[in-house]
């Protein structure tokens, strides 16, 4: 069980590639990588979950925080997710009231103002 | 219920594997793909908790999950000896913040599963019941698999 970060810039933006499974073991890393771009002034983060195999609430509870981080900095934090079976939890927990939450990064990209 | 029971470290770095003995099992039982999803996050969230819980009172102790089928349904207890935790992970009598009806995780569960019961008594039990088929063809279904 991995986790793997890749991030990269485009433009205006910081693209968090996550890969493999977020869980309350893995998690912490997630965070650690979040913490670390918004402390070296990454304010405007797409993470792109595409390649995510599992994610819980350890792994919800990282992204709450990471958007917290940014917003302190009028940053913003938008997912990119098209899988129902995490789809299903950001519902479930009322999140997808709290995050942007695009189909594709192309689409995620496109809808930043 | 047709059950197994596995005992795992009170360490996070096994939650990971109660997720795979599980869904494999269900699996074996006939649960369909989508359904072992929820499943999968189910017992993840749970286990997370029991885990975590364990660590406070005795790290050497394991957790214990009990799964199977019975009947038309897919069952699984995950207990642990530990305090009842509140929402920061930490135990309910330390904690600032008591949230009744627990965490992130809490509502997952419920979201998931189709009945969840949530029991105390020196530890902590989770009780989960997921369906394993369409509820009329559960009767059907039950005898098919029985009988691989």
């Amino acid at each position: 069980m991995e986790l793997s970060l890749h991030h990269r810039t485009e433009g205006d933006y910081t693209i968090l590639d996550v890969a493999g499974e977020v869980d309350v073991y893995t998690a912490p890393k997630l965070r650690e990588r979040l913490v670390e771009l918004v402390g070296e002034g990454h304010y405007k983060l797409i993470v792109d979950m595409t390649k995510v195999e599992f994610l819980d609430s350890t792994g919800l509870g990282v992204l709450v925080g990471g958007l917290k981080r940014v917003r302190a900095h009028e940053g913003s934090l938008t997912l990119v997710c098209n899988q129902e079976r995490i789809l299903k939890i950001f519902r479930i927990t009322g999140l997808t009231k709290v995050f942007p939450i695009h189909d594709s990064l192309e689409e995620a990209l496109q809808g930043q103002e | 219920m047709s059950g197994i029971e596995l005992e795992i470290p009170a360490d996070v770095a096994y939650v990971g594997l109660a997720r795979l003995v599980v869904t494999t099992a269900a699996r074996q039982a006939g649960m369909d793909d989508g359904r072992i999803e929820d499943l999968r996050i189910a017992v993840s969230e749970a286990a997370t908790n029991a885990i975590l819980a364990q660590q406070h009172v005795d790290h050497d102790a394991p957790v214990v999950l009990s799964f199977g089928r019975r009947d038309a349904r897919f069952e699984v207890t995950i207990r642990d000896t530990g305090p009842r935790m509140a929402a920061q992970g930490q135990p309910a009598e330390q904690a600032t913040e008591l949230v009744d009806g627990g965490d992130l995780g809490v509502t997952v569960i419920r979201g998931l599963a189709d009945s969840v019961d949530f029991i105390r008594d020196s530890g902590s039990r989770v009780h989960m019941r997921f369906a394993i088929g369409l509820p009329d063809e559960a009767g059907q279904r039950g005898e098919g698999a029985a009988k691989r």
